[in-house]
C-alpha cells in the first residue's frame, strides 16, 4: 500500500495521480491523504522517488469532470477519482457513463456539487458593509461541497464594480471590483466582517416573503425539497418560516390572503362611468392613496 | 403610507400570478460596468414559500386598483381590500436593493387597470424604461402585458422585457365572459398574437430592435369555473402552437376573502394543478399531443400520473426493449425521464443494457418494470391485466396537505 499525502487541491493530486499512473499502482494500493486525514506513522515522502517517464493522454473533457467532482466532501474523495481515471487510461470508456457502477458514484457526486453551487447562487445573502476598508457587501455560507472558488465569479457579473466577499467556515472569496481573489483558509477580519449582525433593510425583505406565501396552499414537503432545513438559518427569512406554517395550519386562514392584512379595512371602488373614462391625466396622481380613480 | 405597508399589499395582491421563471434570458454581464445584474438563461430560485413555490422575482402590482370585476380575482374593484400605489421610483428602488442583496434575480411587474388599458402599459413600461436606462439594470425583467394595449405600447415593452406575458385567464370564452366581464378572448389573443409578431422579427431581422428574449407565457385559473382537463391541455397545445408559447401556467384557483358566489370557497385543488402541470410537461418536453393524453373530454387520473396512465392504456407498446427501442420511446416509459433514456442510449454503445443499469441511474423500477426489457429481465407480469398495475402502482392517496 502506498500512502500519497498531498494539499488537498486538485492540481497537486492530478501531479499525484500521473506520476503513480506511470508507475502503474493500481488503485487498490494506493491511499490518498489530504490535509483532513491525520498523519499516519507509515506515511511515505512522495518526493525522493524518481520522476517516471511516459506519455499520458487523457481529454480535457475527463480531467473537467474530475476536476469538478474533486470539490465534493465526502468518503473516498480522490481514491474513487483515481479509480476512475485507471480504468478509462485502461481502455474502459464505460467507466466515466452514469450507468457503471464508479460513473454512477461519479454523476451522483458531479450532480450534488453543482447542486451545490446553485445553492450558493441562490442563496448566499448579502450584506450592505458599512465598515471603512471593508467591501461594499459581504455574506455568510456554509457549502456543503468545496465549490466557492469555481462558482463565485457568478457575483462578479451580477454585482458589477461593487466590491463583495463570501466568508465560510473554510475558504473564503473575495472581490475587489476586478480580481477574485481566493483563500482556502478564510482570513478572520473576512469572517469577522461577514458575520456583522443584520440591517434594517431586511425587514422589507421579510415583508415581501409573508405577503407572496399563500397560506391556502401550505406544502411544507415541497418546500424543503427545495430549500433544506440547513440554509434556513442564514436566510432573513429563516426565522418567518415556521411562523408562516404554523399560522396557516392554526386555520386562521381559510383563503390566500396574507394574515396581516386579514380583516383590514379596505376599499371598494365605484363602477367607472362613460365620461369618466376619457378623463385628463391630473398631474397629482402619483403615489397618492387613490389615484386615477373616478369617485 | 410607508413603502413596507405598500410592499405587504401589492405583493399579496400578485401571488395568485404562478408565474416566477426567471430563465431564458441571454446572456448579459455587468462584470466591470456600470449598473448591475446579469442573466445566462438559467433561473434561479432564491427562496422558497411554505407553500413550496419558488421567489425568483419581486412579483408585484404596480397598484391594485382596479376597475375591472373580474369574479376570481381579490383585486376586483369590488372587494373590499385594502389598495396602494407604488411609484415608479419605489418599485425601482426595491428591485435592486433586493437585488444586490441576492434575494431575486429580477422584477416581475403587473398591475390592476386604473384609468385606461394605454395608460396602465405605459405605466409599467416606465418601470422597466427606468431600470434599464437610468440605472443600468441588466437582471431579468417580465411584465404582464395588458392585452387592449396598443400594439406599439407592447412592441414598446419588448425592448425592455425579457418575458412579456399576457393571461388568457380562464379555459374557455363562456367563463371569461362570466367571471370576467370586461376582459375579452379577442383582445387576448390579439396581444399574443403582437407579442408573437415581435419575436418573429426579432429573431428573422437582424437589425430588428430587440423584442422579449424569453418570450411570453400565460396563465390559465383552474377550478374556478367547471372546465375539464381535456378543454385545458387542448387549449394550451394550440396556445404553444399559435403563439410559440414557452410556458402556460395552471393555476389552482385559491379562494379571496369575501369570495363572490360566482366562484367556488374551496380548498384550491392542488393535486388537479400538479397534474396539469405533469401532463403539459409531457407534451412540452416528450412530444405526447393533449389527444395521447386525454381522448375525450373529462380529467386526468388523480390516482396515476399522465405518463403511467397512457402506457396503461397503450400496453401494445409494451414492453420496451431498452436494447433495442428508440430513445423517444424509452422516454415514454413509466419511470424513465427524458435525461435517463439519453444515458441508456449513451452505455448501450458501449454494452448491453442489464437491470441494473436502471438502479444506478435511479430510474423509478417501480413504475418502469412492467414495461421494460433488458438482457437479463423480462417482466414476469406482462400478461397482467392495466386494472391490475393500476391497483399496485398508484401513488399512495395521501392528499395534498389542506386545511
Amino acid at each position: 500500500m502506498h500512502s500519497l499525502r498531498f494539499d488537498g487541491s486538485f492540481a497537486t493530486w492530478r501531479q499525484a495521480a500521473r506520476r503513480a499512473l506511470l508507475q502503474g499502482l493500481a488503485p487498490h494500493q494506493l491511499q490518498w491523504l489530504d490535509e483532513e486525514a491525520p498523519p499516519s506513522l507509515f506515511d511515505q515522502p512522495a518526493e525522493g522517488a524518481p520522476e517516471p517517464s511516459g506519455r499520458l493522454r487523457v481529454s480535457p473533457e475527463l480531467l473537467d469532470l474530475l476536476e469538478s467532482a474533486a470539490q465534493y466532501r465526502g468518503d473516498e474523495r480522490w481514491s474513487l477519482l483515481y479509480r476512475v481515471l485507471w480504468r478509462f487510461v485502461q481502455g474502459e470508456r464505460s467507466a466515466v457513463l452514469a450507468g457503471d457502477p464508479d460513473g454512477s458514484e461519479l454523476h451522483r457526486r458531479l450532480k450534488a456539487v453543482r447542486r451545490e453551487a446553485h445553492h450558493l447562487h441562490a442563496f448566499v445573502r448579502f450584506q450592505p458593509c458599512k465598515i471603512p476598508d471593508a467591501p461594499d457587501f459581504v455574506a455568510w455560507f456554509e457549502p456543503a461541497h468545496d465549490i466557492l472558488a469555481s462558482a463565485s465569479g457568478h457575483f462578479a457579473e451580477r454585482l458589477g464594480k461593487h466590491s463583495w466577499l463570501i466568508a465560510t467556515p473554510r475558504d473564503g472569496v473575495y472581490w475587489d471590483g476586478q480580481h477574485l481573489q481566493h483563500e482556502r483558509r478564510c482570513p478572520a477580519q473576512w469572517q469577522a466582517w461577514a458575520q456583522q449582525p443584520e440591517d434594517d433593510g431586511q425587514a422589507l425583505w421579510r415583508a415581501y416573503y409573508g405577503s407572496t406565501f399563500n397560506p391556502a396552499r401550505l406544502n411544507r414537503t415541497v418546500m424543503q425539497q427545495h430549500l433544506p432545513l440547513r440554509f434556513w438559518k442564514h436566510l432573513p427569512e429563516g426565522p418567518l418560516i415556521p411562523q408562516l406554517m404554523s399560522e396557516a395550519r392554526a386555520g386562521a386562514q381559510r383563503d390566500g390572503q396574507a394574515l396581516v392584512l386579514a380583516g383590514r379595512k379596505g376599499k371598494r371602488i365605484a363602477q367607472i362611468n362613460e365620461g369618466d373614462a376619457a378623463r385628463p391625466p391630473s398631474a397629482s396622481v402619483s403615489g397618492s392613496d387613490a389615484p386615477d380613480l373616478p369617485r | 403610507m410607508q413603502l413596507i405597508e405598500k410592499l405587504t399589499i401589492l405583493a399579496d395582491a400578485a401571488k395568485y400570478d404562478a408565474s416566477c421563471a426567471s430563465s431564458g434570458a441571454p446572456k448579459r454581464s455587468s462584470k466591470g460596468k456600470d449598473g448591475i445584474g446579469s442573466t445566462n438563461g438559467m433561473g434561479i430560485c432564491h427562496s422558497y414559500t411554505p407553500d413550496g413555490r419558488c421567489v425568483a422575482l419581486l412579483k408585484i402590482l404596480l397598484t391594485n386598483f382596479c376597475l375591472y370585476d373580474c369574479q376570481y380575482c381579490i383585486n376586483r374593484r369590488s372587494s373590499d381590500v385594502p389598495r396602494a400605489r407604488f411609484t415608479p421610483e419605489e418599485v425601482v428602488t426595491l428591485t435592486l436593493d433586493f437585488y444586490k442583496r441576492n434575494c431575486i434575480s429580477g422584477l416581475f411587474l403587473s398591475s390592476g387597470i386604473i384609468r385606461s388599458a394605454d395608460y396602465t402599459m405605459e405605466q409599467l413600461i416606465r418601470v422597466a424604461k427606468l431600470l434599464r436606462q437610468e440605472h443600468q439594470f441588466r437582471g431579468y425583467i417580465h411584465l404582464k402585458t395588458i392585452p387592449d394595449a396598443a400594439p406599439e405600447l407592447i412592441a414598446e415593452a419588448g425592448l425592455y422585457a425579457d418575458r412579456l406575458s399576457v393571461n388568457i385567464e380562464l379555459p374557455t370564452e363562456t367563463s371569461l365572459v362570466r367571471l370576467a366581464p370586461e376582459k375579452n378572448v379577442g383582445s387576448i389573443h390579439q396581444a399574443m398574437h403582437s407579442i408573437h409578431l415581435g419575436e418573429r422579427e426579432a429573431k428573422e431581422e437582424r437589425r430588428a430592435p430587440r423584442f422579449a428574449p424569453a418570450g411570453q407565457s400565460t396563465q390559465m385559473i383552474v377550478g374556478a369555473d367547471a372546465t375539464d382537463d381535456s378543454t385545458i391541455l387542448h387549449n394550451a397545445q394550440s396556445l404553444y402552437h399559435d403563439y410559440r408559447l414557452r410556458r402556460v401556467y395552471y393555476s389552482a384557483f385559491s379562494p379571496i376573502p369575501q369570495s363572490p358566489k360566482t366562484v367556488p370557497f374551496e380548498a384550491p385543488p392542488l393535486l388537479r394543478e400538479h397534474r396539469l402541470y405533469q401532463a403539459d410537461f409531457l407534451m412540452r418536453g416528450y412530444g405526447f399531443s393533449a389527444t395521447e393524453l386525454l381522448a375525450g373530454p373529462g380529467n386526468l387520473a388523480l390516482d396515476i400520473d399522465p405518463k403511467l396512465a397512457w402506457a396503461l392504456a397503450n400496453r401494445a407498446q409494451f414492453p420496451v426493449d431498452l436494447n433495442r427501442a428508440d430513445e423517444s420511446l424509452i422516454a415514454r416509459v413509466p419511470g424513465i425521464g427524458v435525461l435517463s433514456a439519453r444515458r441508456l442510449g449513451a452505455l448501450r454503445r458501449e454494452r448491453r443494457i442489464r437491470y441494473e443499469d436502471l438502479t444506478r441511474l435511479r430510474c423509478v423500477l417501480e413504475k418502469a418494470k412492467p414495461f421494460i426489457v433488458t438482457q437479463d429481465y423480462r417482466p414476469p407480469r406482462a400478461e397482467h391485466e392495466s386494472v391490475v398495475l393500476r391497483q399496485q402502482l398508484r401513488d399512495t392517496p395521501a392528499q395534498m396537505a389542506l386545511w
